[in-house]
């Protein structure tokens, strides 16, 4: 299996791109650095070993420890409708990990003094700055009944992810009753920080209504869920832009 | 196999480029207008770097019950065709090609590709994957990685810089790569 990451940089500045490269190197550094540490496909991964039973939290990597962390917080947030623990093999972080490499990836090319970069890691997008002259990004969310029509455009100020049924090799499961099931087609969530954005739209794509309640009532988290009927929810500030075609 | 493939690109602003203003293909140090395109097959570094999440808050912002219906935007069709948008509209339409250096990576060497096009992405360059030690240079074009053109396409014609959702697919882009570089005897 293969994660394909796009790196979009944006550079009014003027910044050369050879002086860009050392920056991209740390930031590829640093999602390398997360596969190899939270891969569940590479048997010795240090999350691998957790899950067999093979070391303790303590022996793992710190950041192991940090990532599972930040998921408890996110199992609260969610009321338990993300949740990393309720998975077979043991406790899996994938869903969250994605995203909070992600950030921090994109976290080393804060310094470059590029006027705004994007990183799209597998459709979960983390970005810093705009397209230049406070123009934001704008991103497409995939229709999920007729992939790769877009469903709508939102303007992009930070972090969105998205989850869904029909994503490749993902089974979402229902932590409470242990069945795979999703109750959207397609769950996005916008946000500060991709992590948490990937918790929630875990956590929404799997509980559905209750779920886009709580993101309703979270401070800087909007999210637009489809169902499989193609019905549309959002909260009441997702940050739709409109879909247009350049002239 | 091998765990991650990136993809760069690099948007800049054009410079002001005078018409027949063409470096050669391989300086570098050029400024100015570009897109930087370059894949990566690249292994883990010691790089440790952390990102705490952002604080959040529940506030007590009102129970909107979700609205379900349409948005409140127009949908025009999006085309998915694979026409290349003209490049008559800017006067700094030079192309320029520049060849960076090479990184040693775990698995395998990456050589970064440039390609400066003025304000929009072209083609996506591929350069320099060893095999064994083999340090080749080749641009693919974007033509022969179709998931990539159409995703570009369709963003560049929608006016998005990203999409996000499972369009993108690990699996269609991982054949669609690696079939391009077959096609150029790279793989």
């Amino acid at each position: 299996m293969g994660t394909v990451i796009t790196f979009d940089v944006y550079n009014e500045s003027g910044v050369a791109p050879e002086a860009f490269l050392p920056y991209l190197q740390e930031a590829v550094a640093v999602l390398h650095h997360a596969d190899k540490v939270f891969s569940t496909w590479k048997a010795n991964s240090p999350l691998s070993q957790l899950r067999r039973g093979e070391i303790s939290l303590g022996e793992a990597p710190p950041e192991v420890a940090e990532v599972l962390e930040l998921c408890m917080v996110a199992k609260a947030s969610s009321n338990g409708w993300f949740d990393p623990w309720a998975l077979p093999g043991g406790v899996d972080p994938t869903g969250y990990v994605k995203g909070w490499a992600a950030q921090c990836a994109l976290a080393e090319l804060v310094n470059a003094r590029v006027t705004g970069a994007i990183i799209n890691a597998a459709g979960d997008i983390a970005s810093f700055g705009d397209l230049g002259s406070e123009a934001p990004f704008r991103v497409g969310i995939t229709d999920p009944a007729a992939p790769p029509t877009l469903a709508c455009a939102i303007e992009l100020r930070g972090a969105v992810a998205t989850s869904g049924a029909y994503e490749r090799g993902e089974h979402l499961v229902d932590p409470f009753t242990g069945e795979a099931r999703t109750r959207a087609a397609s769950a996005s969530v916008t946000g500060p920080d991709l992590g948490i954005c990937d918790a929630w739209a875990t956590a929404l794509a799997v509980g559905g209504g209750e779920v886009l309640e709580l993101i309703e009532k979270t401070d800087n988290y909007e999210a637009l869920m489809i169902g499989v009927d193609g019905s549309r929810q959002w909260t009441s500030s997702f940050p739709f832009a409109q879909l247009e075609t350049p002239h | 196999m091998a765990g991650l493939v990136g993809v760069l690109s690099f948007h800049s602003m054009p410079a002001k480029l005078t018409l027949g203003t063409a470096t050669s293909p391989t300086s570098n140090g050029a400024s100015g207008a570009g897109s930087t395109s370059t894949t990566t097959s690249a292994a883990p570094a010691t790089t440790s770097t952390t990102a705490g999440p952002q604080s959040r808050s529940k506030g007590s912002s009102p129970t909107t019950t979700a609205t379900s219906g349409p948005p409140a935007t127009t949908t025009p069709p999006v085309t998915t065709t694979t026409v290349l948008p003209s490049t008559t509209t800017t006067t700094s339409s030079v192309a320029q090609t520049i060849t960076g250096p090479s990184v040693n990576y775990y698995f395998g060497l990456l050589a970064v590709k440039v390609t400066v096009v003025a304000k929009k992405i072209t083609s996506v360059g591929i350069a320099s994957l060893s095999d064994g030690g083999n340090y080749r240079s080749q641009q693919i074009d974007q033509a022969s990685i179709p998931i990539l053109e159409q995703e570009a396409m369709q963003a560049q014609n929608a006016n998005i810089q990203s999409v996000s959702g499972a369009s993108y697919t690990s699996a269609g882009f991982q054949l669609s790569l690696q079939d391009a570089l077959k096609k150029v005897g790279l793989k």
